[in-house]
């Protein structure tokens, strides 16, 4: 083929041949840029707010932490890495720090243990199923507030129903809100919403075919053989997406410690020691001791520690955790 | 490369879009905050300005009352110190503020954010300086200490925070007698009888004998450390000094106190949150709530019956003083933009409606003199109370605050560290050296930031 036959079929102008071809051509380009349109038109707003709502605010967080600004003192000023330096000597930061590592490997396996024990028992073929689901779920629908209130007022030492009953056992009454029973009060709280797991397992275990489980049952597997070697396996995504959010959430968690902790003027800081996390010490530092920049280099610390964690929560994960993928999508 | 119209606009091109709208979103919405606070600067239906405060401290009915009395819109917004230092620092405070008067005036004063008020005051005929109530000196700060120097706020109503409400009832239940309605007693014979008066059952308090945590864990200390003949900050307001004998008195007395359970602490919460509920639930038999909770307590005649209010007591051995802890009241912002409606607004507040309603309620001491006869004085009760508060009101004094931390701050470091004391896992010896480490450190943060 010569350079003009070339020319020719790529729709020089003049050419009879290109001109005809050159007009779908522009039809395609116009159907996809009015595509792009849409495409860019409707998630603008999503990136306006994500740029506006959170790329901006983590900028100004992150120029706050080089700063010794408290909002109201008039010499506050720059201060480069001073807040970070400071924050890898704070005791009261790693210990807040550690003891939300504690709670974060505690609370997570626990609530997706039984998470997972309330769905697979509510999946079995039981008589008036959905109530069960739906009681077991209510608990998580409660809003973060109430539930602070009743858990309040129900392990409260001296009018509390936990040590009403203890106390018709003729046990002394126990001190739950403060230290070192808070903790496990805490934990309690976290177990209580189990329900939240319990859905999203309970949709996982309904995804998984029965085939295979029938197929397991031929082959003689036990029930406990059947669910480590199959249920397990095919639910492990869903596991893996409860460890990660599970993990993000714990060492985010803030409500429950401030619903239980004394009002002003006691004050955000009048958390047991026990209960006394990272996200409280963030909130102390920015509400109660108006250090903005101190507080906001511990929020870009923490940013930066969940993503280590949950990178190394899928990295550790790859071998275990089996995707149901269809091989022929993949194409 | 240039994009032409009809192609597909380029990620880059359509994040820097995005980014413009972005821009253009927040002074959009920097636009709406503005046509909000700039209402104050009236906007063709009279004048009207902003107000920081809680939503008890300004009624619905009293912006109605505003509107028609002084034809100014008052525009609520509930008060924030996050939203207040966001609104400061875009230059549209609110025109008027609440705060504390015993803990918040030096420290905004010193910061130069609140207004001084003197030449309003010079001016007004509403408020004049004469009938001002000494508590009013806790909104003063001449650049070193609180009590004296200009004027940056003023206190709605007030209370002799150390003074003591107590439940004759339970006194006879445990046939305890009643303390004197003249003379003091000293705080140790007041944990003694809070030790007679509480009722347990298996480990259960079921009544407090009392509740001695004042207004707040550091200004409580601080009326403490006064009370035992000291200060607990030293004479530049600069540095805390727990380990001076007072301090030391107070501090030991306070550990006492919560480790006997007498009382809520932090180490024995209270689920009421503050002492009111309880002590009306006829649950805790003494509570250092000042006269202020009178409002509440005349609102159940069979609890008022019962309830008696005391002198603030003293240490044996130190002198006889009666702190205001709080001072609760109002400060205008430096940076206000409609002043002459906010003044008129406090005036009316302080001197007018609302000042007789609060006086007459119970709710706290008038802080006009002149209206000090309309606190509640016709049951025998009430004539009780009100004989008992003004005799203590000659020994009203103001108990200085730093300047140099905000007191929540203060509150922290003492929140973290005196649960230990209190449970009797560290010596008082212990605990002075770190609450001095700790309150100091802070401190000097502060005081870098002013100065």
């Amino acid at each position: 083929m010569t350079a003009d036959q070339l020319a020719a079929v790529a729709g020089r102008p003049g050419h009879a041949r290109g001109a005809d071809r050159a007009r779908p051509a522009r039809r395609q380009t116009s159907v996809a840029t009015r595509q792009h349109r849409a495409f860019y038109m409707f998630t603008a707003p999503w990136i306006a707010g994500f740029l506006l709502l959170t790329i901006g605010p983590m900028a100004f967080a992150l120029w706050l932490s080089l700063t010794t600004f408290d909002g109201i003192s008039p010499n506050w000023h720059w201060i480069g890495l001073a807040n970070y330096r400071e924050l890898l000597s704070d005791s009261v930061t790693w210990g807040a720090l550690g003891r939300t590592g504690l709670f974060a490997v505690t609370s997570v396996p626990l609530s997706i243990v039984a998470g997972l024990a309330l769905a697979v028992l509510v999946n079995r073929p039981i008589k008036a199923r959905g109530i069960f689901r739906t009681l077991l779920y209510l608990p998580a629908v409660v809003p973060p507030v109430g539930a602070g209130l009743i858990f309040k007022q129900l392990f409260d030492t001296n009018s509390g129903a936990t040590n009403g009953v203890l106390d018709i056992f003729g046990i002394n009454a126990v001190a739950w809100l403060s230290d070192p029973y808070a903790r496990y009060v805490l934990l309690m709280t976290v177990l209580w919403g189990a329900g939240n797991v319990m859905i999203i397992s309970l949709a996982g275990l309904q995804d998984i075919p029965r085939e295979l489980h029938e197929a397991a049952r031929v082959d003689g597997a036990s029930a406990w053989r059947t669910f480590r070697s199959v249920t397990v396996p095919l639910l492990s995504p869903v596991l893996l997406f409860q460890a990660v959010t599970g993990v993000i959430a714990s060492v985010q968690t803030v409500m429950p410690l401030l619903l239980a902790s004394q009002p002003p003027p006691g004050g955000v800081t009048s958390v047991p020691q026990s209960n006394y996390l990272y996200m409280m010490h963030v909130f102390a530092e920015y509400f109660a001791y108006g250090r903005f920049g101190y507080a906001s280099a511990l929020l870009w610390v923490l940013f930066v520690l969940i993503l280590i964690v949950t990178g190394l929560i899928f990295k550790t994960t790859s071998g275990v955790v089996f995707y149901n993928v269809d091989p022929e999508a993949k194409k | 490369m240039r994009s032409h119209a009809g192609a597909p606009p380029s990620r880059r091109r359509f994040l820097a879009l995005s980014a413009g709208g972005a821009v253009a979103g927040a002074a959009a919405l920097s636009g709406c905050a503005l046509q909000v606070a700039g209402a104050a600067d009236s906007g063709g239906g009279g004048d009207s300005i902003t107000v920081m405060v809680n939503e008890g401290d300004i009624t619905d009915d009293q912006i109605k009352q505003a509107q028609k009395e002084l034809g100014i819109r008052i525009i609520r917004v509930k008060y924030d110190v996050t939203r207040l230092i966001a609104m400061l620092t875009a230059g549209r405070p609110p025109e008027l503020v609440r705060g504390v008067g015993a803990t918040d005036a030096p420290y905004f004063a010193a910061r130069g954010v609140a207004e001084n008020l003197d030449p309003y005051f010079a001016k007004s005929t509403v408020l004049e300086v004469d009938d001002l109530d000494p508590v009013n000196d806790l909104w003063r700060w001449d650049g070193k200490a609180q009590g004296k120097g200009p004027r940056y706020g003023m206190a709605k109503d007030f209370s002799q925070d150390s003074m003591y409400w107590y439940n004759t009832a339970l006194f006879d239940q445990k046939s305890v007698a009643y303390p004197s309605a003249t003379e003091p007693i000293t705080y140790e014979e007041w944990l003694e009888k809070a030790e007679q008066l509480t009722q347990r059952k298996g480990g259960q308090t079921r009544v407090f004998g009392g509740s001695y945590n004042g207004v707040g864990l550091t200004v409580n200390l601080a009326a403490l450390t006064a009370a035992a003949g000291g200060n607990l900050f030293t004479d530049d307001y600069a540095t805390i000094d727990f380990s001076s004998p007072e301090a030391r008195k107070a501090l030991t007395w306070y550990v006492d106190y919560a480790k006997t359970g007498v009382g809520p602490s932090l180490i024995n919460p209270n689920p009421d949150t503050w002492d009111g509920p309880t002590y009306m639930a006829n649950r805790m038999a003494m509570s250092n709530s000042g006269y202020w909770l009178g409002g509440m307590i005349n609102g159940d005649e069979k609890v008022a019956k019962v309830s008696r209010l005391a002198p603030a007591p003293r240490f044996a051995g130190g002198p006889r003083i009666s702190a205001c802890q709080a001072g609760t009241g109002f400060w205008m912002p430096k940076k206000a933009h409609n002043k002459q409606a906010a003044w008129r607004v406090f005036e009316w507040f302080f001197g007018q409606g609302p000042a007789k309603d609060r006086a007459t309620g119970g709710w706290g001491i008038p802080t006009l003199r002149s209206l000090r006869p309309l606190m509640p004085r016709q049951k025998d009760y009430q004539k009780q109370v009100v004989a008992v508060q003004e005799a203590e009101l000659k020994h009203f004094s103001v108990v200085s605050f730093t300047p140099y931390a905000k007191v929540e701050a203060l509150d922290a470091v003492i929140n973290l560290i005196i649960p230990a004391a209190m449970r009797g896992q560290m010596s008082i010896g212990t605990l002075i050296d770190r609450l001095n480490d700790k309150t100091n450190e802070e401190m000097k943060r502060g005081k870098e930031l002013v100065s």
